[in-house]
């Protein structure tokens, strides 16, 4: 078990030499697409790895010379990391309009970066309406378009199906994971669960697959105890990872994570994709699912604070702890509504403010520890 | 001994601000008369105006919020309702106006509307979109959406005007209908169209006015004189406050009055994005003394840059989607390429010396002003800035950064002038 931890571990510390080896080692290309909702198993039926694109491993330096320093942490270090080439084995890039700061990015990667293939897809809101849903199709159309041209190969019905299956399971074995952690609390340390489903962003799914299984039969064996720790749910975190130094304060706090819906999280694996005759409309009806609801794409009939309200009674959780990304407007926009719903239900819950760069770890530890004060920890 | 410049405000001008209020009291008291209220983001707002709604619109309402001094206690008010610092200014002033009507927290009475029939989301920017999911959550307000992205790329733009045009006919026409209770008025939207055209053409007559030099009037003017065309769209008061305008200014040029007085501008300037409604008196003290006067912008070229693809009948509907994608290309201007393209257009019409791009600390709807800047400068050797504040929220706002990035940006264009 250790073993499989610690090569997640590897592979989500330094991802460029991960995937670069890949690519060396197995000769096929490499697709970076952007968080939160390009169907990669589009990808994987051309025959290409498809990787999501990750919060680099450095202060943002050269493309600040790009974007002003008040954007996300994940689009300044994209660019950051593209402008100074270290994403240059990335064979292509697939985008799309989830943000406004998501818009600065084609012109910036095309001018500066060139790579072999790019495409920005314009998934649309989620509003009501046949108009939309047919747009999605056409988007998802256009994608596997684009890679057939790229790639020279024509993706069949087959191989798609063939993808969204690897990814289902890979789906559910992530899912079986997270229920073993809603058992057995602690069983895992946070930053080791964000280890585990990152990995799966990078790696093939059929590896990861494998890794998984036996991870998962170990785990099961595994007791933990929480020894009266708080358990607290993880809200909020679109798109970019949370830095683990703060995972790990969280615990080192006497809190154990229970659940999470964060995108490094249980956002990535909720929903499957059905298998069909027709996968661009399957991938459509993911895409469209209202849950878990999304501060991206514009739906508004449901509500985020409901469901996370849902997540902490079915664990019996203490609390809350909302990861707000700095400059993630779609979750400051939500961020207030998300509050009030967890007032009304009595819900403690806690605000803290993640950034590329870390932030004061000291000023965090202490919102924490009035945080479990008041959940009656400590 | 330093020369002092002075602006020589226009007469015209003047006019707006009562015609302005009276925008603002007919929105206040028109549930009163039983109408039907309408709050609008984005570009939808001719289709509430074609059923006679009165319609709030997103932008105009922060503009006249901070135009009257209440955005500081507007913003307070959503403070106080949870909303954070970083957020769009424009969402945090609606949210604290629903807030000081619901909990009756003290603002100034002139800027609290009634709460509308119908939110109409253009989601151009995706917070246009935002802030009414937000009131749909805590006022269950009814909602009508339409996305309507910004093309990337050319190529991209007719399968949008598609898709966006699509969403109107399948969605918002409907949903109007059914809060006015009665068949959509095409004509209506026909005739406010052919109004619009007649009050863009004058406008722009009153644009060519800005490419002589010296100038008779700078963007500040323009920025007041942009409610014509959407406060009062379709309405004959449009026409004939572009009309007295063009006459003046056609007088100003005659007699070479230059807006910028003794003796004409220092320097002539690009604007990119929102006009800083807030802490606009501020900032044209902060150029004037420089002798410096913006003349054209991206956003207030937004309001139908070509009158001449107007063109009311025989389909109003697809007509207005065309002006934002395949005939004016509105909404491709919002984009990096697009920009670029308006933009050295701009520059080479007016005779622009330097850019300055309102870089907001929580607005990114303009997009990639750092690679305009840069491509700009590229290609006819004119420099640019950030001015990294705010267009609503004062709190952003520091004199020193101001005057500090445009000293340098006239020690720059000064500094070329010398070389030349």
């Amino acid at each position: 078990m250790k073993d499989i931890l610690d090569r997640f571990s590897r592979i989500t510390a330094d991802p460029y030499k991960f995937v670069s080896d890949w690519k060396e080692s197995n000769k096929k290309k490499v697709i970076g697409c952007f968080p939160m909702d390009i169907p990669e198993e589009i990808v994987h039926a051309a025959d290409m790895l498809p990787v999501v694109i990750w919060r680099g491993n450095e202060p943002v330096t050269w493309g600040h010379a790009h974007l002003t320093t008040y954007n996300c942490g994940l689009v300044r270090s994209f660019i950051d990391d593209a402008v100074k080439g270290k994403l240059g084995f990335m064979d292509g890039m697939i985008l799309w309009r989830q943000c406004l700061q998501v818009h600065e990015l084609p012109y910036i990667i095309e001018t500066n970066v060139h790579p072999a293939y790019f495409s920005y897809l314009y998934l649309p809101a989620t509003f009501p309406g046949e108009v939309s849903r047919n747009f999605a199709v056409e988007e998802f159309e256009r994608m596997k378009r684009g890679l057939e041209e790229f790639g020279g190969n024509t993706i069949t019905v087959e191989a798609l199906n063939r993808s969204i299956e690897i990814y289902n399971r890979n789906r559910s074995l992530l899912r079986k994971l997270y229920d073993l952690r809603r058992k057995n609390p602690g069983v895992l340390k946070a930053k080791e669960v964000l280890a585990i489903v990152q990995s799966s962003m990078l790696m093939p799914k059929e590896d990861h697959n494998k890794l998984l299984e036996d991870l998962l039969m170990n785990i099961e064996k595994k007791e933990a105890s929480t020894d009266g720790k708080k358990k607290v749910v993880l809200t909020g975190s679109l798109c970019q990872t949370p830095q683990a130094a703060i995972l790990d304060l969280i615990e080192d706090l006497g809190m154990v994570v229970v659940d999470d819906d964060m995108y490094i999280g249980t956002r990535y694996f909720d929903n499957d994709v059905e298998v069909t005759a027709n996968p661009m409309q399957s991938f459509a009806d993911r895409y469209f699912k209202p849950t878990p609801p999304s501060a991206t794409k514009g739906d508004w009939t449901v509500h985020w604070g409901d469901s996370v309200t849902d997540t902490v009674r079915r664990n019996h959780a203490d609390g809350v702890i909302s990861l707000l990304i700095k400059f993630c407007p779609p979750h400051l926009c939500y961020y207030p509504d998300v509050k009030m719903r967890l007032r009304e239900a009595e819900i403690p819950e806690v605000l803290i403010e993640v950034e590329h760069e870390m932030v004061s770890l000291e000023n965090t530890r202490t919102r924490l520890q009035s945080f479990i004060e008041s959940i009656g920890g400590l | 001994m330093e020369k002092e410049y002075k602006l020589n405000r226009l007469e015209t001008t003047k006019l707006m601000g009562p015609m302005v209020d009276k925008h603002w009291a007919e929105l206040r008291t028109a549930k009163e008369r039983g109408e039907r209220v309408g709050w609008c983001s984005g570009p939808m707002f001719i289709f509430p105006y074609a059923m006679d709604m009165k319609c709030h619109f997103m932008a105009g309402y922060a503009a006249y919020c901070a135009g009257r001094g209440a955005a500081e206690q507007v913003l307070e008010a959503a403070e106080s309702v949870g909303e954070l610092l970083d957020t769009c200014s424009y969402h945090r002033l609606h949210m604290g106006m629903a807030a000081a009507i619901e909990k009756n927290i003290p603002v100034k009475e002139e800027v609290l509307l009634p709460m509308p029939d119908l939110l109409i989301i253009g989601r151009f920017c995706t917070e246009m979109s935002h802030y009414a999911e937000g009131l749909y959550r805590r006022y269950s307000t009814p909602v009508v959406a339409v996305d309507m992205p910004p093309p990337q790329d050319k190529e991209d733009i007719a399968r949008l005007e598609k898709y966006v045009e699509g969403q109107i006919r399948g969605s918002l026409i409907p949903e109007i209908e059914r809060v006015c209770g009665r068949p959509f008025d095409y004509d209506r939207m026909s005739e406010i169209l052919s109004v619009l055209k007649q009050a863009c053409t004058l406008r722009n007559e009153c644009w060519e006015f800005a490419k002589v030099n010296p100038t008779p009037w700078t963007l500040w003017d323009y920025g007041v004189s942009i409610a014509p065309i959407f406060y009062m769209m379709g309405k004959p008061e449009s026409v004939t406050y572009y009309t007295k305008l063009r006459d003046e200014l056609a007088e100003r040029v005659e007699k070479k009055i230059p807006v910028m007085l003794p003796d004409g501008e220092n320097y002539r300037l690009y604007w990119d994005s929102w006009l800083p409604w807030a802490f606009l008196g501020k900032i044209i003290r902060s150029f004037t003394k420089f002798g410096a006067v913006p003349i054209c912008g991206r956003y207030p070229w937004e309001f139908f840059d070509h009158p001449e693809d107007i063109e009311p009948e025989p389909d109003p509907v697809r007509n207005w989607v065309q002006l934002y994608y395949t005939k004016s290309h509105i909404a491709y201007h919002a984009s990096t390429k697009g920009g670029i393209d308006l933009i050295s257009k701009l520059v080479e019409d007016y005779s622009i010396d330097g850019l300055v791009m309102l870089a907001s600390k929580t607005c990114r709807f303009w997009q990639g002003q750092v690679p305009i800047i840069n491509h700009i400068e590229k290609k006819y050797g004119i420099p640019g800035i950030l001015l990294e504040i705010d267009q609503a929220d004062a709190s952003f706002y520091s004199d020193a950064q101001v005057d500090t990035r445009l000293q340098a940006l006239f020690e720059m264009i000064d500094g070329r002038r010398r070389v030349i």
